[in-house]
């Protein structure tokens, strides 16, 4: 029922090193894990998939585990799984071990790719039922650096509704949101300014799912 | 930190800043923004963490003030069919049912009780309340349902030997006695005691035997009792006629005697 196929089923390769390695070391810039996702948080072409709760980095060995223990785990005659993630691009350096402070940046170590939380890190669709799916997707999910769930279209639907509820019947008349925008009792001298946005919601790369 | 913002302001004249970034504040405390830890809050943030917390809506009526909704056991299950039926025939076939309260006891404790017991041929019966429940509420022993609470077990068996039975359990202090069902009567502990006291089957039978047959052994001193009463009035006579034969001859005796009659 409008399912797109992709030609292969299985998850592609994805190399350790970009093709064009970087010879530029760059900054930590953390800020891509910090926050909500803005890209990739809708389902494509598949009907399940695994969320990310958390941000985090992916290095290849997390992006083999996935690919292998997915491809080892589905079928490929009736289901397809794709990637809603990049490869690795991002360098990290590492000083070798045991040096003192100094010296300038360490060299760069390997690649990583920076996962926000709400983001979808793979997508599995297929004539598959979520029962079927569920129990490897459950055991990536634990692996992942970050927390993570399995979702169906129709979970991430109810999540998102439930959300919603929640911050309409709540019954606590101070939100997060409503004292910051405000800036009731000079709480914004020891709130960032992005907790404007974040609202509460994240702390560092965690995802504070019980709030609000 | 404070000292310089005061600087700041009040030295370059600068307008009023309508937010004051804390990015110079906490850049010399260490750590970043987004950490591999969970970063200590600050006291203010922790507390208006608290305070911005979820109130989930609470009902006008509290849950536990409603009427509780309990799920009855399926009857479906063939496992429990089956233990109903034979708690049926349990209660069909045993002439003696005591209920007793059973409480924690080593496991060779109860092999032994379960041994004294089978010489008396009283059998040891473990119940599920639930299932010994339902079926009590459909049969007619109504009474005994308020006695199938908390851990108990079943003493059956088909002659009534309730002293030897209550003798065991003397010895046994973890099993308590709570009521028994002998004969379709409903007995409390006192009345299990009581029928305890009284004598076996034919003792009373006995002795109903011997109370009936009080009555006709009576009735035929009774119907006797006026020719014994003449009978020995005559031999006083005689004895008192040959007294006066001997001694002198007394003619209003016999007179006497004829008057009396």
């Amino acid at each position: 029922a409008g399912i797109i196929f992709p030609e292969r089923p299985k998850l592609k390769f994805m190399d350790k090193v970009p093709a064009v390695p970087k010879v530029r070391r760059e900054p930590r810039q953390l800020r891509d894990i910090r926050g909500p996702s803005q890209v990739a948080t809708d389902f494509i072409q598949g009907q399940y998939g695994i969320l990310a709760l958390g941000g985090g980095y992916l290095h290849w060995g997390h992006l083999e585990m996935i690919r292998l223990t997915i491809g080892r785990c589905m079928d490929p005659r009736t289901m397809f799984a794709i990637w809603r993630v990049p490869a690795p691009s991002k360098p990290v350096t590492r000083k070798s071990l045991g040096h003192r402070m100094g010296g300038g940046k360490g060299p760069i170590d390997h690649y990583v790719t920076a996962v926000k939380s709400g983001r979808l890190v793979v997508e599995v669709g297929g004539r598959c039922e979520f029962g079927e799916v569920k129990p490897f997707l459950t055991q990536v999910a634990r692996k992942l650096p970050f927390p993570a769930v399995p979702v169906s279209r129709d979970g991430l639907q109810r999540m998102r509704e439930e959300e919603e509820e929640k911050k309409l019947n709540n019954q606590n008349p101070w939100t997060f949101e409503r004292v910051v925008t405000a800036n009731m009792l000079g709480m914004r001298r020891y709130l960032s300014p992005y907790d404007l946005q974040l609202k509460g919601r994240y702390w560092g790369k965690f995802f504070l799912k019980h709030r609000v | 930190a404070p000292a310089a913002k005061m600087a700041a302001l009040s030295g370059g004249g600068a307008p009023w800043r309508r937010g004051w970034l804390p990015a110079l504040r906490f850049v010399r405390c260490g750590s970043k923004a987004v950490t591999r830890h969970w970063k200590a809050m600050h006291f203010q943030r922790q507390k208006l963490m608290a305070v911005t917390e979820y109130l989930p809506p609470r009902p006008a009526v509290p849950p536990r003030c409603l009427p509780r909704e309990e799920e009855a056991l399926e009857e479906d299950n063939g496992y429990v069919r089956l233990l109903r039926r034979q708690v049926q025939e349990v209660f069909r076939d045993y002439r003696m049912i005591a209920v007793c309260q059973y409480n924690a006891m080593p496991g060779e404790d109860v092999v032994l009780m379960r041994h004294y017991l089978q010489k008396y041929d009283i059998e040891v019966k473990f119940v599920l309340n639930e299932i010994v429940r339902h079926v009590l509420s459909q049969s007619k022993y109504k009474t005994l349902l308020p006695l199938f609470v908390a851990r108990n077990i079943l003493l059956v068996s088909r002659e009534t030997k309730v002293k030897e039975m209550l003798r065991v359990l003397k010895g046994v202090p973890q099993v308590n006695l709570l009521g028994a069902c002998i004969d379709d009567t409903i007995l409390s502990r006192q009345g299990v005691e009581n029928f305890a006291k009284l004598p076996s089957l034919e003792a009373a039978q006995g002795q109903t035997a011997g109370a009936l047959a009080l009555l006709p052994s009576q009735t035929s001193s009774l119907l006797q009792r006026g020719s014994v009463h003449l009978t020995a009035l005559l031999d006083h006579h005689i004895g008192r006629l040959q007294a006066g034969e001997t001694g002198s001859p007394d003619e209003p005796g016999p007179e006497q005697s004829a008057g009396d009659q």
